[in-house]
């Protein structure tokens, strides 16, 4: 049985201020996080407004590693589904609110498309949208822990950071990576699992 | 390098394997052995999120690209349509839903002994898909219209069944298709019952299962020819 830490402000925050929510735009990572929370007392409310807070980019995610609209569509449904269903473990993750939503989403898109890929090399190429620079509300995301993975990423190589980078955002398997690159499997896995240890020696330094 | 040394039991094996994980390179059943790990061990479960947070930076590369309209209606199916619901909020949801569905049976059963009764009658007619029915409501609205479209008299028909519009205010119909912006069809006419031509161009699309929507507008419609009040019923359309 796995031992739970509550994390008691997550949860008095949430509660402390449930009549009203704010109007929509403008929304802190203060209100996703009791949005969440409120979720995870099966409050449809909010569900729906965490909702139109966030699909937007949870099927910018799904639609970055499936390729294809409809699979992306149905990945989005399956998402929204666990999050009603497994939004209190939130209360146990370290993460911000926004990004656990998105490593749902992200590793959700990425099982679906493990367990069942399409070729899809002329959608790759129609929608291989160029990666934005980040835009305001990567800095809700990031804070100071960006400028560190983005510090020792370039601390890699630099085809060994693309490779990283890309792994991430697209869901790239190591399969996938080794063809592109021309290398065997093999030495592709060693390649990144290297990239690996440097990226955690350098983030823990 | 084989998978035994890595992922041997000392931290670092662990750690290199989450931090795999998180990444998604690995293929689908390592994947589902990383994933049972996180639900049954803690100390594992705290190296992925730990590397869940050094690199979700990267995912602020991520666009924002909004999903079609028929996306939501169809997660609520997919939570709250079934006797699963278990809070005492879904239930009383599920409850009200309920009561409405049953009128809305009585109809269905009826269009389905007129399916019946047609091939009987008449030859089949090639349009599978003559006629649609949508449930409109909204959370916090206690406005709900059951619409019927029926394609070969290319109109909708309006059964009001709660809800009434302020004074000076109207409803008005809207389809939404798509991710494309919301079309007027026109302001509802007071009364149980209304009946909305529809135009050819929206033929199709209704066809096809869009979403119909009611706004609360000022009378007689809004002014820009999009919703400019709150949404106080939706549903999207679906053949009977």
């Amino acid at each position: 049985m796995k031992s739970v830490k509550l994390d008691v402000h997550k949860a008095i925050s949430a509660v402390a201020n449930t009549s009203q929510y704010p109007n929509l735009p403008d929304m802190t990572p203060q209100d996703i996080t009791k949005l969440i929370v409120r979720t995870s007392m099966k409050d449809r409310a909010a569900f729906d407004l965490l909702y139109r807070q966030t699909s937007a980019k949870l099927f910018g995610v799904c639609l970055r590693v499936l390729n294809d609209r409809g699979d992306a569509e149905e990945a989005l449904q399956e998402v929204f589904v666990k999050i009603w269903t497994k939004a209190d473990r939130f209360a146990v993750s370290d993460l911000s609110p926004i990004s656990w939503l998105v490593a749902i989403a992200r590793n959700h898109a990425i099982d679906r498309i493990r367990a069942r890929r399409k070729p899809a090399a002329d959608i790759d190429a129609a929608l291989d949208v160029a990666d934005p620079a980040p835009g305001p509300e990567a800095m809700v995301v990031a804070g100071d822990e960006s400028e560190r993975i983005h510090h020792c990423l370039d601390e890699l190589e630099k085809d060994r950071a693309a490779a990283v980078r890309g792994a991430y955002l697209k869901g790239e398997s190591y399969a996938e990576l080794a063809e592109r690159h021309g290398v065997p499997l093999n030495t592709m896995r060693t390649w990144l699992r290297r990239s690996l240890m440097k990226l955690r020696e350098c983030l823990e330094r | 390098m084989t998978l035994a040394e890595d992922n041997g039991p000392e931290r670092g094996g662990d750690d290199l394997f989450a931090a795999e994980y998180v990444l998604g390179v690995l293929p689908a059943d390592e994947r589902q052995i990383a994933s049972r790990r996180i639900d049954s061990e803690t100390d594992f479960a705290r190296l992925v999120d730990g590397w869940e947070v050094h690199l979700s930076p990267m995912a602020a590369a991520y666009p924002e690209i909004e999903p079609p309209a028929s996306v939501k209606p169809a997660i609520d199916r997919r939570l709250f349509a079934s006797t699963a619901a278990t809070s005492a909020e879904a239930r009383a949801g599920l409850w009200s839903s309920l009561a409405f569905w049953r009128g809305l049976a009585a109809a269905a059963v009826a269009a389905l002994a007129i399916y019946i009764a047609i091939p009987y009658v008449n030859p089949p007619v090639a349009q599978p898909q003559a006629r649609l029915v949508a449930s409109l409501a909204a959370d916090g609205s206690d406005v709900k219209y059951l619409a019927v479209y029926d394609a070969a008299h290319h109109e909708v028909g309006l059964s009001h069944v709660s809800g009434e519009r302020a004074s000076g205010k109207d409803f008005e119909l809207w389809m939404i298709e798509g991710k494309n912006p919301p079309v007027s069809m026109g302001v509802i006419p007071v009364g149980s019952t209304a009946h909305i031509v529809v135009s050819p161009a929206a033929q199709q699309k209704l066809a096809q299962g869009a979403v119909l929507a009611v706004s609360l507008e000022p009378a007689g419609g809004s002014p820009t020819g999009q919703p400019t009040g709150p949404v106080v019923a939706a549903g999207d359309l679906k053949s009977i």
